[in-house]
């Protein structure tokens, strides 16, 4: 394996030539940039995927009694739009994609510490995303993307294949935190202490280790949830001797560390959107940084707060209770420190910032609505139904993928060399802030009143609200479509943007767009903070970057 | 790097205006949750509900104060500090890093939301969970696939359809389930547990208000989850509950009181009833099972004519549809290509219930 040279404690000048088949270059490639963009692609090309899904499922929900497609297929359907949505959308676009593309060029790296490993991770994941979306051919899962035993040991064999594309990409996800953690720690230019690294590096710094731990425990369920299913081993079926209850311990022991891995690389992009449209320092940047890590630690401590009604011995609620409430103040930091950064700004309204602006309204209430749910009592009644259907998309789609929009903004002219359209930018904002509140904000009193989760029918009742919502879910639906549709012609026909059409400051600003291959024609080195826009950058060694000065030399393969 | 100190923050008269605006939209947003409590969209019916109710309208005023400061600078910063057109294209703004002491401020704000809130949330959990009455009518509910049955004191077998409670008599209810997971969620009483097989879980409650009200589903148990939510909790005033209870129990003198179990060895079928076995087919069967022809699925196949239909030779489990084939199939259950057809325990049957049930269905022609 080639381990981009790192010797000695900074970063010796080590570069393989530039590869000039095809196939090596844009297919098998192990340029982080290329791989990053991989990921990004195949990210969105799933988020049109299973975008498509929740539109039938919210067509489904126009009427009281269904309609459009049976019970079994409806559950189909839900449980692969989920699915989906966590492993194939969010989870490898806020760590594979931006954090591949960006984290190297901010910390003035080559390359990730283990480049070929990075394309085996990226490799791993259209492969899984074929083997969910083609469970369908063969039954999919119908449990939700929570599966619980004893439904998920019944249902049919798609089941078995979710096990195994689940599996794949949480070692593709492992895989990818050790890589970057180890990027991070041994690959920063010299100069570029921990208190200088730019917020969104911090944040995929303490998004790694909760890829890597948390993601083995998912492993270990899925093993034997898949070894029950095949071959009747039984570790969960409560006839056999089996406990259905382990396997929610397992998967919320990931998967509420997974809530993080989703939305701390989106803080990441929301602190570097936030001051370069504010021409601003981050306020606060050391609770920033730190407080990333608290949340990041103290997530591990809190995943019985999904188990309050399924039988956790009663005394265990409250310290689950309690500590899901402390991570309220590290989050509430965070936010009033990205509130202080606007304070006192010149804010330029591009569609960055708007959606980051976004974010921060509807991650807050996210926030607040989690806060809610974890108050034992109050979570009694509304375990399972839309309330905490509305909380996670909040907290998902009003944070993770607003993120997800304000970095792809941010960055596609150094992706591309090329800016996107405003105008449609602004436009995809509004449709899409807009069609999302509708969509979701009843869901939280129809969850109160009493609709319950994963129904292809309800109460009439509730007939008009769903109605309103589903209309208002092809709004933000054809949000997405324009920026799909911006996104498209802007590689080809966007305005050209240069090196730095935004006066940003971080490193990856500084080279040309697109980068080089070897991003950086000499290391250069740091001796501040990228923050200070009073000040002259804090590097040097960045003379020759957009001059006409040959490139570094490289080495011979090995 | 040039030692920077950070410039004063002053905060002018506009950032004073629109902080009081606030607080007022943060006082209306207070005032409407304690005026208009949860309870007036969705009636209380049993004691902790109140409760619940309480931890509610408290959350819900303090984080839309909460929020509505959040938004309301957000927009107000956001429209004061934008960059105008008369601004020098390299215009930058305040350069101010950190404000340790806001910072320490600020922290306070969702510190002491977190202690509040803690302190509120543990009493009043502690009042639903430690706090109830110990000594109530202990009661049963059994979650199946789609429906509820319930287990009374004294009465024997299990009691179908609706659960009749008595008003103020303390409840304790223990659930559990008898093939995948449910969860027994009454709206208007805030509570719910899951019902989960192999597991028994417990809520207690003191019944406050007379009616009829929703039971419902909230954990995915399979293909007829979104339909379980039509059967109901009746509260009675204490005389037409007894009266109620009475007479059921009279009506189940004669059932067994054993929880069913898969019995070993083959069922003997003489004497089944096909009439009492039509009337537990409607009971437990036809969730699953039409009356129609092998191709009629809801989940498992149609079973008219199961014993006698020249295109179905066969049972599902491969064997020549026999009578005593029938009713190993009820008594074991069985897992195929359909899906599963529950076993004898997890379908509450005697092996009289399936001798009925064998002679029910032979009759089906
Ligand atoms: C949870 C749903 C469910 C319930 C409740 C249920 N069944 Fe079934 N049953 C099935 C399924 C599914 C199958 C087919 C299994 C397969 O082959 O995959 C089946 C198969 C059968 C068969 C075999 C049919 C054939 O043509 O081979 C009989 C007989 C039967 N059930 C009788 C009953 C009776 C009597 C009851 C009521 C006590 C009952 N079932 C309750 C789901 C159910
Ligand atoms: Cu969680
Ligand atoms: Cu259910």
């Amino acid at each position: 394996m080639t381990v981009a040279a790192v010797h000695g404690g900074g970063i010796a000048d080590h570069i393989h030539p530039e590869p000039q088949s095809f196939i090596r270059r844009y297919i098998f490639s192990i340029d982080h940039k290329i791989i990053g963009i991989q990921y990004i692609i195949t990210g969105f090309v799933f988020l049109v995927l299973s975008g498509m899904l929740a539109e039938l499922i919210r067509v489904q929900l126009m009427h009281a009694n269904g309609g459009l497609v049976s019970n079994d297929t409806y559950n189909e359907i839900y449980s692969v739009h989920g699915s989906a949505m966590v492993w194939l959308v969010i989870i490898p676009l806020v760590t594979g994609g931006f954090g591949n593309f960006v984290m190297p060029l901010q910390i003035g790296a080559r390359d990730v510490a283990f480049p070929w490993l990075n394309m085996l991770s990226f490799w791993m994941f259209p492969v899984a995303g074929l083997m969910l979306f083609s469970s369908f051919l063969i039954g999919a899962p119908v449990a939700g993307w929570t599966e619980y035993p004893p439904m998920s040991l019944q249902a049919g064999p798609g089941t078995s294949m979710w096990c195994a594309a689940i599996f794949l990409i949480g070692v593709s996800s492992t895989l990818t935190g050790i890589n970057f953690l180890v990027t991070i720690l041994k690959m920063r230019a010299p100069g570029m202490t921990f208190t200088r690294m730019p917020l969104f590096v911090w944040a995929q710094l303490a998004t790694a280790p909760l890829s890597m731990v948390a993601t083995t425990a998912l492993a270990a369920a899925l093993a034997a949830l898949f070894i029950e299913r095949q071959f009747g081993v039984p570790f969960y079926d409560p006839t056999k001797g089996g406990s259905p209850i382990l396997w929610q311990h397992m998967f919320w022991f990931y998967s509420h560390p997974a809530v993080y891995i989703m939305i701390l690389p989106a803080f990441g992009i929301i602190s570097e959107v936030l001051p370069t449209f504010s021409r601003k320092p981050i306020f606060g940047y050391k609770m920033i940084a730190f407080s990333s890590v608290a949340i990041a630690l103290a997530g591990f401590m809190v995943w019985a707060h999904h188990m309050f009604t399924s039988g956790l011995a009663p005394f265990l609620q409250l310290p689950f209770m309690i500590l899901t409430f402390v991570i309220g103040v590290p989050t509430g930091i965070k936010i009033f420190s990205w509130m202080a950064t606007l304070w006192g700004g010149k804010i330029h309204f591009t569609s960055s910032m708007l959606f980051a602006i976004g974010f921060l309204a509807l991650f807050t209430f996210g926030g607040i609505t989690g806060i809610l749910l974890a108050a034992v009592p109050f979570d009694f009644h509304v375990h399972g139904t839309y309330f905490v259907v509305a909380h996670f998309h909040y907290v998902l789609v009003g944070g993770s993928l607003m993120g997800i929009f304000a970095g792809t903004y941010y960055w596609f002219p150094k992706m591309t060399g090329r800016l996107m359209n405003e105008f449609w930018g602004r436009l995809h904002f509004w449709l899409f802030f807009i069609g999302f509140n509708g969509t979701f904000l009843p869901m939280h009193w129809l969850g109160i009143l009493g609709m319950p989760r994963r129904v292809p029918v309800y109460d009439p009742q509730f007939q008009g609200w769903n109605q309103f919502e589903s209309i208002m879910s092809f709004v933000m639906t054809l949000g997405i479509l324009i920026f799909f549709a911006n996104l498209l012609v802007s590689i080809r026909n966007g305005k050209k943007g240069g090196a730095n059409p935004w006066n940003a400051r971080t490193l990856e600003w500084q080279i040309p767009s697109p980068p080089h291959y070897y991003n950086f024609k000499n290391i250069p080195a740091v001796y501040a903070l990228p923050y200070d826009f009073s000040e002259p950058l804090p590097y040097t060694g960045l003379e020759n970057e957009l001059t006409d000065s040959p490139a570094p030399a490289t080495a011979g393969a090995h | 790097m040039v030692e920077q100190r950070d410039p004063a923050v002053k905060l002018d008269r506009g950032f004073w205006i629109v902080t009081a605006v606030l607080a007022v939209l943060s006082i209306c947003g207070i005032i409407f949750w304690y005026a208009v409590p949860l309870q007036h969209w969705l009636p209380e019916s049993a004691q902790p509900a109140d409760q619940v109710d309480a931890l509610f309208a408290f959350m819900a005023a303090t984080s839309t104060a909460l929020f509505v400061f959040v938004c309301g600078y957000i927009l107000y910063f956001s429209i004061a500090f934008r960059a105008r057109s008369t601004d020098a294209p390299d215009a930058i703004g305040v350069q101010i890093h950190d404000n340790h002491k806001l910072e320490f401020w600020w922290a306070l704000i969702p510190a002491l939301f977190v202690i509040l809130l803690s302190v509120l949330s543990v009493k009043i959990w502690w009042g639903i969970q430690i706090a109830q009455p110990n000594n109530g009518m202990v009661l049963e509910a059994i979650g199946h696939q789609w429906f509820y049955t319930f287990r009374y004191p004294n009465v024997k077998g299990e009691v179908p359809d609706e659960m009749h409670l008595a008003l103020g008599v303390p409840v304790t209810l223990h659930v559990t389930s008898s093939d995948v997971i449910h969860s027994f969620w009454v709206p208007t009483m805030r509570l719910k547990a899951d019902m989960v097989p192999g597991l028994i879980n417990t809520i207690r409650f003191t019944p406050s208000a007379v009616g009829t009200y929703k039971i419902i589903c909230t954990e995915f148990c399979g293909t007829q989850h979104g339909e379980m939510n039509k059967q109901t909790v009746v509260i009675q005033s204490k005389a037409d509950f007894d009266k109620w209870y009475q007479a059921t129990q009279a009506a189940h003198a004669n059932m067994s009181d054993a929880l069913a179990t898969v019995s070993t060895g083959a069922i003997n079928l003489a004497g089944g009833d096909a009439a009492a076995g039509q009337q537990l087919f409607s009971q437990k069967c036809s969730a699953c099972h039409a009356v129609g022809p092998f191709s009629q699925r809801i989940v498992g196949p149609g079973l008219k004519g199961v014993l006698d239909d020249p295109a179905h030779p066969n049972l599902v489990d491969g064997d020549k549809a026999t009578p005593a084939d029938v009713a190993k199939i009820l008594q074991n259950g069985f897992k195929g290509d359909l899906g599963v057809m529950p076993n004898q325990a997890q379908n509450g049957l005697s092996d009289k219930d399936i001798a009925n049930l064998v002679a029910y269905l032979a009759s089906l022609k």
